[in-house]
């Protein structure tokens, strides 16, 4: 009962819906890939290994240079470099887009450990770090509101980032010929095709696009948040962000709500030491309302109608 | 077609050695050498190395089933990792709390509690697909988080852990557990080392029973009919008055039952309890390797199997002897998965003169796209046509 108060308490505080906005973008980020790669027809199951891989070179970068912004941006780089390995192998040569997705994250995790070994000389286990982190950054006036100043103002520069991502992402699918363009190559290849719209460069794009995100997910998480790099540090928050893209029907702002839901059970287990119930337990409950979800419980959830196609010109 | 993937993927990863400055050739007869004996610089022993790459094949056997039998129905089971575990987690609940019956009893209980674990895993799966059209991809990654956690939870700080501060299980009673080949005898020497060095297990029998169940169930029953119609189209199938529902739900239950046996014979046959080591067992994801590379067919996956099982017994020894992290075993994982899925053989071939090799299909045409079922996921299958 008391636990149940303390709960109660916890959810006044501004600590902890700080961190549960910063929780939320770490997989808000991959999520929005997500949203883009399935929209346009090219089902993603592959941005845990984006994430990874952005994470990991996230680090290599900021040793090597010192510098976070470079770093940044060499994880974003990277994170779209892995995704149009994904991009010709299932659009170009239409090879199954799952089987391809596993062998992207499978490659990711063999990859940066064995170059963990190449250029560190660490063997398997072994963290690589310290390194420059991305900045906290608070904007100066707005950060004294009470209550929101502190959750929605005094954050890492990423979740800034991620916040108008958020509604650009928004605004392009949904207020953008760009966008109409993508879900129509998602939803009806041929007729895009027909159309006039060159239904491989949107696919491209759009595949790239989300590995890219996924990096700078993986930045935040290597550079933002952790300042180290650790074999397998993204611990299935790329799955979790599938998840969330799923029980957010493939829009942007109902991914959001699902990572802002996921957020705030990390950061309730995060904050609150008086809960007795095994973190592990916790940690199931994403996949599992996502199971409930896809139950159809709350909601039918159903994807693009060619999501998972692969176009070839001139067939149906 | 898989042999010249395997070759690609061997040529690929010697290039991405050379890149990073490792030698191929010291990696690769450090793999050899690990899988095999052959050409090995710290006088490894063929025998045991053997005996290694035999024990890391067999739970590949029996989990390879369970991807290659949904496959033939349409079905991409991603999910044999999660049911091999709750196939683990089943086997050591019931040897830990029975642990004082005899093997005759014990050991049956033990594999068919792990059977039904994983059949239970899958099922949800299946029943979610056949019922409200769940993609069995999506639910099938979820369920392997939470077996994961599910087994986090058992043995740190749960009812299996062993003691406080370990992240291990209670052992098994001693009648659960599978017995080796070789007697564990330190007297006996056996190929130049002890017998009780040899960790083969008599779980391989149980694999070729296994594999040989599959291609029968497959081929000799009308229920393996069923599969591979519905497999070919779920539409004709229906017409020939197969019930779809009831064919996706027991394509997944079998196959889930399969994967629970691989994770049960290698707690009973290797473990004797769960480790941390199983946080990280990739046998699941392997699996789906072997089904696509041994092109779903019984021998294919035996082949598969073993040539996986070898990679994962050379790893440990291409890590030690030619200091190359044996993670370079995944990423030639992962490089033959990308070259059988794009067929990079057949692309290769075409573009080579004099017209050989012809068109390719995207994948073996026994083996029907998984996400081409996609279309069909977003409803569930009618029951009548």
């Amino acid at each position: 009962m008391s636990a149940l108060g303390d709960v109660g308490q916890l959810l006044l505080t501004a600590n902890l819906w700080q961190a549960t906005l910063a929780a939320a973008v770490l997989l808000l980020l991959p999520a929005l890939g997500g949203v883009i790669s399935e929209r346009s027809g090219v089902v993603n199951i592959a941005m845990e290994g984006m994430m990874l891989t952005g994470a990991f070179f996230a680090v290599v970068a900021d040793l090597a240079w010192h510098n976070a912004w470079l770093a940044t941006g060499v994880a974003i780089l990277a994170g779209g470099l892995i995704a149009s390995i994904h991009a010709v192998v299932s659009i170009q040569f239409r090879a199954d887009q799952i089987v391809s997705g596993i062998a992207i994250n499978i490659f990711a995790a063999g990859l940066t450990v064995f170059l963990v070994n190449r250029i560190y000389g660490l063997q398997d286990i072994g963290h690589v770090g310290p390194t420059e982190g991305l900045p906290y950054i608070d904007i100066h006036g707005l950060d004294q509101i009470p209550f929101f100043g502190k959750v929605l103002f005094q954050q890492n520069v990423v979740v800034y980032v991620a916040l108008i991502l958020l509604i650009a992402v928004h605004l392009m699918l949904f207020r953008t010929r760009l966008g109409l363009r993508i879900r129509a190559v998602g939803e009806h290849p041929m007729a895009a095709d027909t159309a006039g719209i060159n239904v491989y460069l949107i696919r491209y794009s759009a595949v790239i696009a989300s590995g890219m995100l996924s990096g700078l997910s993986g930045a935040f998480l290597a550079i933002g948040i952790s300042n180290t790099f650790v074999p397998n540090m993204t611990d299935g928050r790329g799955y979790i962000a599938l998840a969330a893209m799923i029980f957010g029907k493939w829009t942007p702002f109902g991914a959001f709500v699902a990572c802002l839901i996921f957020g705030l059970g990390q950061a309730i287990y995060d904050n609150n030491s008086t809960i007795h119930v095994s973190q592990y337990l916790l940690s199931m409950l994403p996949y599992i309302l996502t199971l409930v979800v896809l139950a159809g419980l709350v909601g039918r959830s159903t994807p693009p109608a060619a999501d998972g196609l692969p176009y070839v010109p001139g067939s149906e | 077609m898989p042999l010249g993937s395997v070759i690609l993927a061997f040529v690929l990863g010697a290039v991405i050695c050379l890149v990073t400055g490792a030698n191929p050739i010291d990696a690769y007869s450090g793999l050899l050498c690990g899988s095999v004996g052959l050409t090995c610089s710290q006088g490894e022993n063929s025998a045991l190395q053997i005996s290694n790459t035999l024990v890391f094949m067999i739970p590949l056997i029996t989990a390879g089933v369970a991807v290659a039998l949904p496959f033939r129905a349409g079905l991409f089971n991603i999910g044999a990792e999660g049911q091999l575990i709750a196939g683990a987690i089943a086997c050591t609940a019931i040897g830990v709390q029975f642990a004082s019956l005899p093997g005759v009893i014990l050991l049956p209980l033990v594999l068919l509690g792990g059977m039904a674990a994983g059949a239970l895993w899958a099922g949800i799966a299946g029943v979610l697909k056949a019922t409200v059209g769940a993609h069995e991809v999506v639910t099938t990654i979820m369920l392997n988080y939470v077996a994961q956690w599910l087994l986090r939870y058992l043995i740190i700080g749960g009812p299996l852990q062993l003691g406080p501060g370990t992240s291990t299980s209670k052992p098994i009673g001693q009648g659960a557990d599978l017995a080796r080949i070789l007697p564990a005898d330190n007297s006996l020497i056996i190929f130049g080392l002890p017998a009780s060095v040899y960790r083969l297990h008599t779980g391989l029998f149980i694999a070729l029973v296994a594999i040989a169940a599959f291609a029968f169930l497959l081929w000799r029953t009308s229920f393996g009919y069923e599969i591979r119609a519905v497999g070919q189209s779920q539409k004709a199938a229906r017409y020939a008055g197969i019930s779809v529902r009831r064919t996706i739900i027991f394509t997944m239950l079998i196959a889930g039952a399969f994967s629970g046996l691989a994770g049960a014979v290698q707690v009973a046959g290797v473990d004797h309890n769960l480790t941390d080591k199983y946080f990280y067992d990739t046998t699941g994801f392997d699996a789906i390797a072997v089904a696509l590379l041994g092109l779903g067919s019984a021998v294919g996956i035996v082949f598969a199997s073993l040539l996986f099982g070898a990679l994962h017994s050379g790893g440990a020894i291409m890590q030690s002897d030619a200091g190359i992290s044996s993670n370079l075993v995944l990423v030639l994982q992962a490089l033959i998965l990308f070259s059988i899925a794009a067929n990079f053989i057949g692309a290769i071939r075409r573009t080579l003169p004099f017209g050989r090799g012809g068109p390719a299909p995207v994948l073996p045409s026994e083996l029907p796209p998984a996400a081409g079922l996609m279309s069909e996921a977003a409803t569930p299958p009618p029951e009548t046509a």
